[in-house]
């Protein structure tokens, strides 16, 4: 069982005033991901059963009701974002099919781009390297990378024994082959993140 | 018959050994894998976990390069690969204002087709149990295997469109037609950690340990596998998930296709088995398959 | 003509044990058939009734006797309708029995009372059943609180029992999003049950919301909480794993915010209630109006009749509860007497 001060965050223990809220969150949700919160009928189905229910500060169930009530603030710096691992239980389970791993990646999207520091730095860390590795040779280098991890979290040494024995295993290359047509996978980067920013 | 083959970065790194056995085994079920020329990256947990356009479009431009080679059909090995296609291929189809802009970053239309279908898919559906039955010629008797589908092969279902999201049973009907014998367990769709593996280490043992411990407690001797980063999460994390619950695990995690290439009569090391860092010798000399 | 002034009516159950004897009291003609071998329906299956705690045996027998001591009323059971033909003042409809001996009758009215099925709870695969051991749903339960009762000091019984509420119920992903209406009063039936069998046992019951909208219903959850100490736990369970040889759910407290877990012996799903197979074969041999579900619709204004001279009562038409689908038989029963009556 998780701590109890652990959550409900703060927030909740103010009083809402539910009338000088408004629903432009719910109306750009339905609108940039194509869900429709309305439909969430608050059974926790999708928390129940969520991979990581037991480390989320917001469960998926919290979030919807969040969204419904427009608050914006505590869901883009949610410790949630940067834990769920888009596993897709939630989705499947919920009697209303609402997509809440769309929902997660948009918000965790919208956090970025408002530069709202992520609690879990190495998560979105480990993302923008992979996504480094993309935009550079059009495919990720898994042992590379790896590398490239445990040098910016100063972490030089983690999982060194592991590494070794996947080296003696042959599952670690320096090398595989890249994209031949690298302008094109530059152009596709530059491209969505004009569209997206 | 002719697929567009997707291998991945994966499979083209940590997990070699998937794509050799993938290779062998659909060779010898005579389907022609055409690799995807000059393919990318499927855009992986990265694109869609920062920029949900970046994702879509990258795994767009694979479906349009395999279109271009006249195939109908792309298959990925790799569930997060698959998911990641697959989830494109259903965006584009069902959301108009997403296809136009994809279509105007990888500049050409939209690819409608190719249809994507995970391996197992393809070799159940295109092939059939029976007639992979037909091909054994060293049954699998004596294994009791827990077949592990992960999160991707099935979810969402509705993108998917693949077997039960819950209780998947088409990897066990393969292995039964192999001569092996299957566990009944909780735990054939639940996640591993995915992703996470680096990052977020601690997801990896407590979700991955979840998953070893209820495969060894319906008496399986080893996982199989669909996907490289389950594979890699519960064979590379294995002693510490162990260290962690005090109980030593000994679970080989095997890719389905080793296992199949095995039951055709091609040998542990054309398979790549001893890539696997939990070593399955002693379970498979000890069923006489080794 | 007095063949036209004979009524049929499908299913031995209490709507239409109610309808036939009403008919009869009238002084009509009734071909009751029914497609098992003994009449009482689902009653026959059930332990115990809600919210009087009343024995479903004792009223199949008072049924049963009225509908015996009647001259009016023929009974088939082992029989069912396998063709029905509209002629101008009523149906020539064939009988068919289980030996294969099929006949033709002719009769004025019908009325469809072939009552429910429960949802096949397989389709959760997150919930094991069919898979895993000592998961069942309502009715299959219900079997085995009698099996207890008979037999109450030789059972050890279980430690702690989850009941789930909505399987299948209130989900759209699943194609029904009604609600079952009866399963809410059931389940709290059901785990109270327990408690007076077994106090030591746990009774945890998994609901979303729970309905008692009826005489003494209300009253009757509340004593169920209350006296009998059956723990109500707000969410909707999300998966079951055995560990241990028991049966872990994974839930959360959706009141609290809070993941929870139970560890259960026994878990009693109930699953929604679907229109029964012969319900959805008699719905297209009288083109009866049906619902986007297959229970049988009504036509506006009309709340029994389903089509020409077609009548409907019980859980044909919906989900319903004993007494209700008494009193739609028994209004069934009018209407075919009101129009056996216009046409003297």
């Amino acid at each position: 069982m998780p701590e109890l001060t652990k959550k409900p965050t703060e927030y909740y223990f103010k009083a809402v005033k539910l009338n000088q809220l408004d629903d432009s969150l719910q109306q750009e949700i339905k609108l940039k991901c194509g869900v429709d919160v309305e439909t969430c009928m608050e059974c926790g189905k999708c928390s129940g059963g969520c991979s990581n229910t037991h480390i989320f500060d917001i469960t998926p169930r919290q979030m919807i009701k969040l969204i419904k009530m427009g608050r914006e603030e505590p869901l883009l710096s949610m410790d949630s974002l940067w834990t769920c691992v888009s596993c897709q239980l939630c989705v499947d389970r919920c009697p209303s099919r609402i997509d809440i791993p769309r929902v997660m990646d948009y918000l965790r999207e919208k956090a970025c781009q408002q530069g709202i520091k992520p609690t879990r730095e190495q998560v979105k860390l480990f993302n923008e390297l992979m996504l480094g590795s993309i935009m550079k040779t059009g495919r990720v280098e898994e042992s590379l990378l790896a590398v490239k991890f445990n040098l910016k979290t100063g972490n030089y040494f983690k999982d060194a024994d592991l590494g070794r024995q996947m080296f003696f295993k042959g599952k670690l290359k320096a090398f595989g082959p890249r994209v031949k047509n690298l302008k094109k996978i530059r152009q596709i980067f530059n491209d969505t993140i004009q569209k997206e920013g | 018959m002719n697929v567009a083959y997707f291998p991945g970065c994966s499979l083209q790194g940590m997990a070699s050994e998937y794509d050799k056995s993938t290779r062998l085994v659909c060779k010898h079920l005579g389907i022609n894998l055409e690799e995807i020329e000059d393919w990318n990256c499927c855009g992986a947990t990265a694109a869609h976990s920062l920029n949900h356009l970046l994702s879509v479009s990258l795994a767009a431009r694979n479906l349009d390069l395999a279109k271009k080679m006249g195939l109908h059909l792309v298959t990925a090995p790799c569930a997060g690969c698959y998911g990641r296609l697959k989830a494109a291929s259903y965006e584009l189809k069902n959301n108009s204002e997403v296809a136009e802009k994809v279509s105007q970053i990888i500049g050409t239309s939209v690819p409608i087709e190719p249809e994507v279908k995970n391996l197992l898919q393809l070799l159940v559906e295109s092939i059939g149990t029976p007639a992979i039955a037909e091909k054994v010629v060293h049954p699998l008797k004596g294994l009791k295997l827990a077949a592990y589908y992960g999160c991707l092969l099935t979810r969402p279902n509705q993108v998917t469109q693949f077997d039960d999201r819950e209780m998947p049973v088409s990897m066990d009907l393969l292995l039964q037609a192999l001569g092996a014998e299957t566990v009944n367990w909780a735990h054939k769709t639940e996640c591993c950690g995915g992703g996470y593996a680096a990052s977020e280490t601690d997801i990896v043992i407590d979700l991955g340990g979840q998953i070893l411990e209820s495969a060894r407690a319906a008496g399986a001797d080893a996982i199989v596998v669909a996907c490289p980063m389950c594979q890699t999460n519960l064979d590379t994390r294995q002693k510490a998930i162990g260290a962690k619950r005090g109980i030593k695990y000994h679970l080989p995690i095997i890719y389905f296709t080793q296992l199949m290439g095995l039951a055709f009569g091609y040998t542990p090391r054309q398979l790549g088995f001893k890539r696997l860092l939990t070593e399955p010798f002693s379970l498979l000399k000890a069923q006489g398959l080794a | 003509m007095t063949e036209m002034k004979t009524a049929l009516v499908i299913g031995g159950g209490p709507a239409g044990l109610e309808a036939a004897i009403k008919i009869g009291q009238a002084g009509h003609k009734v071909i009751l058939i029914e497609r098992t071998g003994s009449l009482g329906g689902t009653l026959r299956k059930l332990y115990s009734s809600f919210p009087r705690w009343e024995n479903p045996e004792d009223l199949v027998n008072y049924l049963a006797e009225q509908i015996r001591n009647s001259s009016l009323i023929t009974t088939m059971t082992d029989t069912t309708v396998t063709a029905a033909k509209k002629s101008a003042q009523g149906y020539q409809v064939t009988l068919e029995t289980n030996g294969g001996k099929s006949k033709e009758i002719k009769v004025g009215a019908v009325i469809i009372a072939t009552g429910f099925e429960l949802f096949d709870a397989s389709a959760y695969g997150e919930y094991g059943y069919g898979i895993f051991d000592n998961i069942m749903n309502s009715l299959e339960f219900e079997a085995l609180l009698k099996e207890w009762a008979n037999n109450k000091e030789k059972i050890s019984p279980p430690k702690t029992i989850a009941f789930f509420k909505c399987v299948g119920s209130r989900d759209r992903s699943k194609g029904m999003p009604y609600c079952s209406k009866i399963c809410c009063m059931y389940t709290a039936k059901q785990a109270g049950l327990v408690k007076e069998l077994f106090p030591q046992t746990k009774c945890y019951v998994f609901y979303m919301d729970y309905r008692a909208a009826g005489r003494e219903y209300e009253e009757f959850v509340r004593s169920v909480i209350e006296q009998k100490h059956v723990r109500y736990v707000r969410g909707r369970p999300a998966k079951v794993m055995p560990e241990d040889g028991r049966l872990l759910i994974r839930a959360e407290d959706t009141l609290m915010g809070l993941p929870i877990e139970v560890t259960a012996d026994m878990i009693v799903l109930a699953a929604a209630i679907i229109p029964s197979q012969g319900t959805r074969e008699m719905a297209s041999l009288f083109q009866t109006k049906i619902d986007q579900y297959g229970f049988i619709d009504y036509e506006t204004n009309q709340p029994l009749k389903a089509g020409d001279r077609v009548f409907f009562a019980g859980a044909c038409g919906f989900a319903v509860e004993i007494l209700g689908a008494m009193e739609q038989g028994a209004a069934a029963a009018a209407e075919v007497l009101s129009l056996f009556n216009q046409e003297n």
